[in-house]
């Protein structure tokens, strides 16, 4: 019989491909590693040093650990911190899980619109949210002044509520932070079977018996995740206390670190380093107990009703409690904040007896137009949005391509090594990008002086004079914000694109390399095309995520690298509200309509 | 009195132009101590009809009443939620809940009705005693087998001594061999209870092993409905009779009818049958059981003369299938004893057998 006879692939010739694949493996996972684990090297040797360590007199001591933990400040700010996680956990977690429950498994009216407004905390950025609030509910904000007029007409003077308080912080953190946890609860109850919920049911249950019963409990591995993460964010909660903590002197963690920078006079970096380690030591283990529960989670996942149908639970009577509950979340989550940062974008000032008609103005916007620096941040802060998030999410992409169903030692590392920027509040990964971008041009200039005066070497001459400048150039470049940024992201990033990969099933990628594609033919000719919705909406949240950024920017801001959000923070410092109100509305603006798009195009805001 | 009747259900999925009729005008009444199976092909409706009647699904219109309860009125839009219902459902998947011991799972309809959690525990552990579950209290359900998750699913619906017991297709989570068993084991616990129940299926012979009566449902409609033995022997349409049974299928031409006799044209033999059915036309189609047909050397009164095809073995009897020569020629199954030479054969097909529709 005559056989069809094709060219055999090349056996000589695969070890080649293979080195290739290596090659480029071994690129990625060297620039992830260093890109993760040099900034943190760096606070973790400088909070060991006496001194700032480009001063020349230093050595190796604990007196920074000493100085913080004899400061009662800090051990205030600790203190409150704990308090915060901890308060935040506790009023987010049981109102995500209700707020899940009530939008994926009942029959309430109207979800469907709600959906996209319960993200809104998520997408804006919480120091925007916290001067909404002070505009809003402030001493003479908005709805203070309005209540404040209700009050006295029933003949009551007095103050409605003092948002500056510590437990006011607590609650509105608590609130703010109540889609983190709705979003895995409702990705948890999502794949649960109506099934045992209607059982609970026909035995007699009502729907809130359903729901504490049956649901949550069943949910319990994700809700346990969430409340994990909330009580990690809580570590790392910034914008809200700088604004909100503020006029009352109350500290955490990260803004003790940020007025560290004030309280010397000199630039503290051991200081500040030492307290970036402690708030380290703190979240780091959180990071880990939360991969821990998530593969727990993952697990609990398999036991699970198995009708697959699913009947949203009427809800009858239970209604209108629902709706006033959601609402009343609404209203003081995103309606309040928001609605006064526009009301006082567009006034001229605000306070006891003006009346609205007066003051309106586009003064602000007018402002903003002609200073060339904030024209400059808001134009960095859609680039970065666009191109940088694009670029972010190809970077993302190789690194996921490099632990794609290659179970081993270097996944593992990979794996690992991107969950600890997560640990990393970006207050302090900005701080410490900017000691890499001071630090390593130092380093290798000194290297190449030393080479030159030793070996007289022309090229480490010429790298002296001319590359080692650009290395320093590159910290006032919005390069450095983009870097900062994708490394801070990096694990949020990569579980967008392995979320986008695992729905390529293996054996599609198998059958091309039974039919003789090598691996990179693989990933390119099949596993990319497929997954090429899901990276565009990668795309999509890593822009949200990038124009909702602001305190990785903040050590980073200088002429040239201004973003909005880190402008926000100086400018709020400096007392400039009426350009602090103009660039929040710019700035949820701009996030607006990338949650527009991303809706438009169907992008599933829930990973 | 009937414990539960439904009367002239309608119900739809969707609303408007896009709407999908499930429901048609479904009537049924279920006495006390009866059991009645709802058979049907997948999208019948017949697991509709049970979660309306559970409470989980909105009918249209029409009325379900339990004992003296009405539980629904399309006409004065009244619905009673499904938790009000007191009614006991078993899932076919038996959604036990997996965060409760066998246990909390079967005791969890008593908390909710306020009883003293000692007298839960009696109850349960009763209920359990009946069931064959005495030992197993403690576990989990994904500690036990499935044939012990349904019996857990069976408990926790008797529990609370509901009126009406409702099952959804209870057996097709089990492995064959167990099936059957469990079948026995369900028609005698039914029966030893004095249940009223109403159990969803797809397989007949389950609903004929274990219910007094079936409703057969049919693109929404009820079919045909009796005892099993009616329904088998007499069925009324070519739907019911092909649904209940094993049936060879023919194409006929009717020749002659003579009152409670018709001649048939079957592949140029002439063959009598039985009508059945309100009407048919000269091109009518003529249906035997499997086990109607008798395979014999010699002719007989109402004989087919077929070559054989082939033969099956299926461990206690032969099925052979004999077919005529050419693409569109009749094929018959029967059963034989042993195993046949290849050949032609005589079969005869009983005219009281041999149905026309």
């Amino acid at each position: 019989m005559q056989t069809l006879s094709l060219p055999v692939a090349d056996t000589t010739g695969a070890p080649s491909w293979l080195g290739r694949l290596n090659l480029s493996r071994g690129v990625v996972v060297t620039l992830t590693v260093i890109a993760v684990f040099l900034p943190l090297g760096l606070i973790f040797y400088q909070s060991f040093l006496s001194a700032p360590f480009f001063m020349p007199v230093k050595v190796f001591s604990l007196d920074p650990y000493r100085f913080i933990f004899d400061d009662p400040d800090f051990r205030t700010a600790f203190l409150n911190g704990f308090i915060l996680a901890t308060g935040l956990a506790l009023i987010a977690v049981p109102l995500g899980g209700i707020l899940a429950f009530l939008m994926v498994r009942t029959d309430l009216p109207g979800r469907n619109a709600i959906a996209p407004l319960l993200l809104v905390p998520v997408f804006v950025s919480p120091m925007v949210i916290g001067f909404g609030y002070v505009v809003s509910m402030g001493p003479v904000g908005f709805y203070t002044l309005w209540m404040k007029g209700l009050l006295e007409l029933v003949g009551i003077t007095a103050d409605p509520w003092n948002v500056y308080a510590f437990p006011s912080i607590v609650i509105i953190a608590g609130l703010t932070h109540v889609p983190h946890v709705y979003l895995y609860a409702s990705a948890a109850l999502k794949s649960l079977g109506s099934d045992v919920e209607e059982a609970a049911r026909v035995a007699g249950a009502s729907p809130l018996q359903v729901m504490r019963n049956v649901s949550l409990p069943m949910i319990m591995p994700a809700l346990a995740y969430s409340g994990v993460l909330v009580f990690f964010l809580g570590f790392e909660v910034f914008g809200l206390v700088l604004v909100l903590g503020d006029p009352e002197g109350h500290l955490v963690i990260a803004t003790y670190l940020y007025k560290l920078t004030n309280k010397l006079g000199t630039p503290s970096y051991h200081l500040m380093a030492a307290v970036a380690v402690c708030l380290v030591a703190v979240t780091l283990p959180l990071v880990m107990v939360q991969r821990w529960l998530l593969k727990s989670a993952n697990k609990y996942v398999a036991i699970k009703g198995k009708g697959s149908r699913q009947k949203p639970l009427p809800l009858g009577g239970w209604k209108w409690i629902a709706i006033a509950v959601i609402s009343l979340w609404l209203m003081v989550t995103v309606v309040i904040p928001i609605s006064g940062i526009a009301l006082r974008a567009f006034v001229s000032n605000w306070g006891e007896g003006v009346r609205l008609a007066d003051v309106l103005t586009l003064q602000h916007f007018k402002d903003i137009w002609d200073q060339p620096t904030l024209m400059r941040g808001i134009l960095n802060t859609v680039l970065i949005g666009v191109f940088g998030g694009a670029i972010a999410v190809v970077c993302y992409c190789g690194v996921a391509m490099a632990m794609h169903r290659k179970p081993d030692g270097i996944t593992r590392l990979l794996d690992y090594s991107v969950l600890v920027p997560r640990a990393v509040p970006g207050l302090l990964a900005g701080l410490a990008f900017l000691w890499v971008f001071l630090f390593v041009p130092a380093v290798l200039d000194n290297g190449l002086k030393w080479l030159v005066e030793n070996t007289g070497s022309q090229v480490a001459a010429w790298l002296s004079e001319n590359v080692i400048p650009q290395l320093r150039a590159l910290r006032s470049t919005i390069f450095s914000v983009w870097l900062a940024y994708s490394v801070v992201w990096m694990a949020y990033g990569l579980r967008l694109i392995t979320a986008a990969l695992l729905q390529v099933g293996p054996e599609l990628e198998e059958a091309a390399r039974a039919v003789g594609a090598t691996r990179s033919q693989v990933t390119r000719d099949v596993t990319l095309p497929l997954v090429r919705y899901g990276l565009i909406g990668a795309w999509l949240m890593v822009f949200l995520i990038f124009e909702r950024e602001y305190s990785t920017g903040v050590y980073l801001l200088s002429p040239g690298t201004e973003v909005i959000g880190a402008m926000i923070v100086s400018m709020w410092g400096a007392g400039a509200v009426d350009l602090v109100a103009a660039l929040s509305f710019i700035n949820i603006t701009l996030v607006a309509i990338g949650l527009a798009i991303a809706l438009r195009f169907g992008v599933k805001l829930h990973e | 009195m009937a414990e539960l009747s439904v009367n002239d259900i309608h119900l739809d999925y969707g609303t408007g132009a896009a709407a999908n009729q499930i429901l048609k005008g479904v009537s049924m009444a279920l006495q006390r101590g009866e059991v009645v199976a709802l058979l049907g092909p997948s999208g019948s409706g017949k697991t509709t009809l049970l979660r309306a009647v559970a409470g989980l699904e909105s009918p249209k219109a029409g009325t379900i009443t339990i004992g003296e309860r009405t539980v629904y009125d399309g006409a004065r839009k009244f619905e009673m939620p499904a938790e009000q219902r007191n009614l006991g459902l078993v899932f076919q998947s038996y959604a036990l809940w997996p965060h409760k011991s066998v246990n909390d799972n079967v005791g969890y309809g008593l908390k909710l009705r306020k009883m003293s959690s000692s007298d839960i525990a009696t109850r349960v552990k009763d209920v359990l005693g009946q069931l064959g579950l005495g030992q197993l209290g403690e576990r989990f359900p994904h500690q036990l087998s499935g044939g012990q998750q349904q019996r857990v699913a069976i408990a926790r619906a008797l529990v609370y001594n509901p009126p009406v017991i409702l099952l959804d297709e209870p057996l097709s989570n089990l492995d064959a061999k167990l099936r059957e068993e469990a079948r026995a084991y369900l028609r005698e616990l039914i029966v030893r209870l004095g249940l009223s129940a109403l159990m969803v299926t797809h397989d007949q012979s389950e609903a004929m092993a274990i219910s007094d009566r079936i409703l057969l449902l049919n693109n929404g409609k009820i079919e045909q409905q009796g005892s099993p033995q009616s329904m088998y022997q007499t069925p009324d349409t070519l739907f019911t009779a092909e649904f209940m049974g094993s049936n060879n299928r023919m194409k006929a031409t009717v020749v002659r009818r003579e009152g409670q006799q018709v001649t048939l044209d079957i592949n140029g033999s002439l063959l009598s049958g039985t009508p059945r059915g309100s009407s048919f036309s000269s091109d009518a189609t003529a249906l035997i059981r499997l086990e109607q047909v008798k395979v014999s050397d010699s002719r007989g009164i109402n004989s087919l003369r077929l070559p054989l095809s082939t033969c099956m073995y299926l461990g206690d009897r032969w099925e052979c299938l004999f077919h005529a020569q050419g693409e569109t020629g009749v094929g018959i199954r029967a059963y034989t004893a042993q195993r046949l030479a290849p050949g032609e054969y005589w079969l005869d097909l009983p005219p009281e057998a041999l149905w026309v529709f």
